[in-house]
């Protein structure tokens, strides 16, 4: 019997485990956004949301929500105000609660 | 959450035995996954570009199987179902003569933005996401998700992987401490 195969029998998992190392490719791939909530402005996030040509970002007052599965990492939100909204670099982003891929981020940029 | 501040011991007691419940099903989950799991996808209108990704999977790069995830051509013989697409209405039979073709216990997973709602809104063509015909159990977001993203997403489904996205807060800098 293989190695392998007789690994794979004890563990339960037939071969090896999800990816050992780093995928090299990952670092290029598009991804949702991060953002700095001292730099956002009830504008500037205004703007974003224009931008957006999905229903991924809205505002409730002080408060922008980012829908995380709505987001197609297009990168449009970051052109609008670039120094507040970089990539993220996450894409494992698989849920089991639609509701855990919904994120509040504060405003905090404007004067109070 | 269960139990706030007003919350008594039957709360808690509650709290526990919903908990106790919860790593059963965990455990039955793995017994009946953990081994050997077989895929059947499903377009319901999406672009194609979803289906490059899962297809993907199968090159000796990702080398799906050696995870033990399988794709099979009917749904009497799958476990999983990888959906794509904001689920146009006119497909809306097809989807459910699918799903119920699917010997139980069966996991549904949305892939891609599309079938999250990202994408389009219900108007008299589409749903707009999957969750309005299918009961979904895993959501895997991304326009569209990579094969990594994507084997991330069945390793979830199946509970040999924890989710990552609970604790990402999309803020960077002091006041969340990176995404």
């Amino acid at each position: 019997m293989p190695l392998w195969f007789a690994r794979g029998l004890r563990r339960g998992v037939v071969t090896t485990r999800y990816p050992a190392k780093p995928d090299g490719s990952a670092e290029s791939l598009p991804t949702p956004p991060s953002f700095r909530p001292r730099l956002l402005t009830r504008d500037v996030v205004d703007r974003m949301i224009e931008a957006c040509p999905g229903p991924a970002l809205r505002r409730a007052d002080d408060l922008l929500i980012f829908d995380v599965g709505a987001c197609t990492g297009c990168g449009r939100c970051a052109r609008v105000a670039p120094g507040s909204v970089t990539p993220s670099g996450e894409f494992e982003l698989a849920a089991t609660s639609r509701a855990a891929l919904v994120k509040t981020i504060p405003i905090l940029g404007d004067p109070r | 959450m269960t139990g706030g501040p007003t919350a008594g011991p039957a709360a808690f007691a509650a709290g526990q035995e919903e908990q106790e419940a919860a790593r059963h099903l965990r455990e039955q989950i793995a017994a009946q996954f953990g081994r050997s799991l077989h895929i059947r996808t499903l377009d319901t209108g999406s672009c194609a570009v979803c289906e490059q990704e899962i297809r993907l999977l199968s090159a000796p790069h990702y080398d799906l199987q050696r995870l033990g995830f399988f794709f099979t051509p009917a749904p009497r013989h799958a476990d999983l179902l990888l959906v794509t697409g904001p689920m146009v209405r006119a497909f809306e039979m097809a989807a459910r003569k699918t799903y119920e073709a699917i010997p139980g216990p069966k996991v549904v997973v949305a892939t891609g933005a599309c079938a999250l709602g990202g994408v389009y809104q219900a108007d008299p063509f589409v749903h707009g996401h999957v969750d309005a015909v299918l009961p979904v159990d895993v959501w895997i977001p991304g326009c569209p998700p990579s094969p990594l993203a994507l084997l991330h997403g069945l390793s979830v489904a199946v509970g040999r992987l924890a989710e990552k996205v609970r604790g990402l807060t999309f803020i960077t800098g002091e006041d969340g401490g990176g995404a």
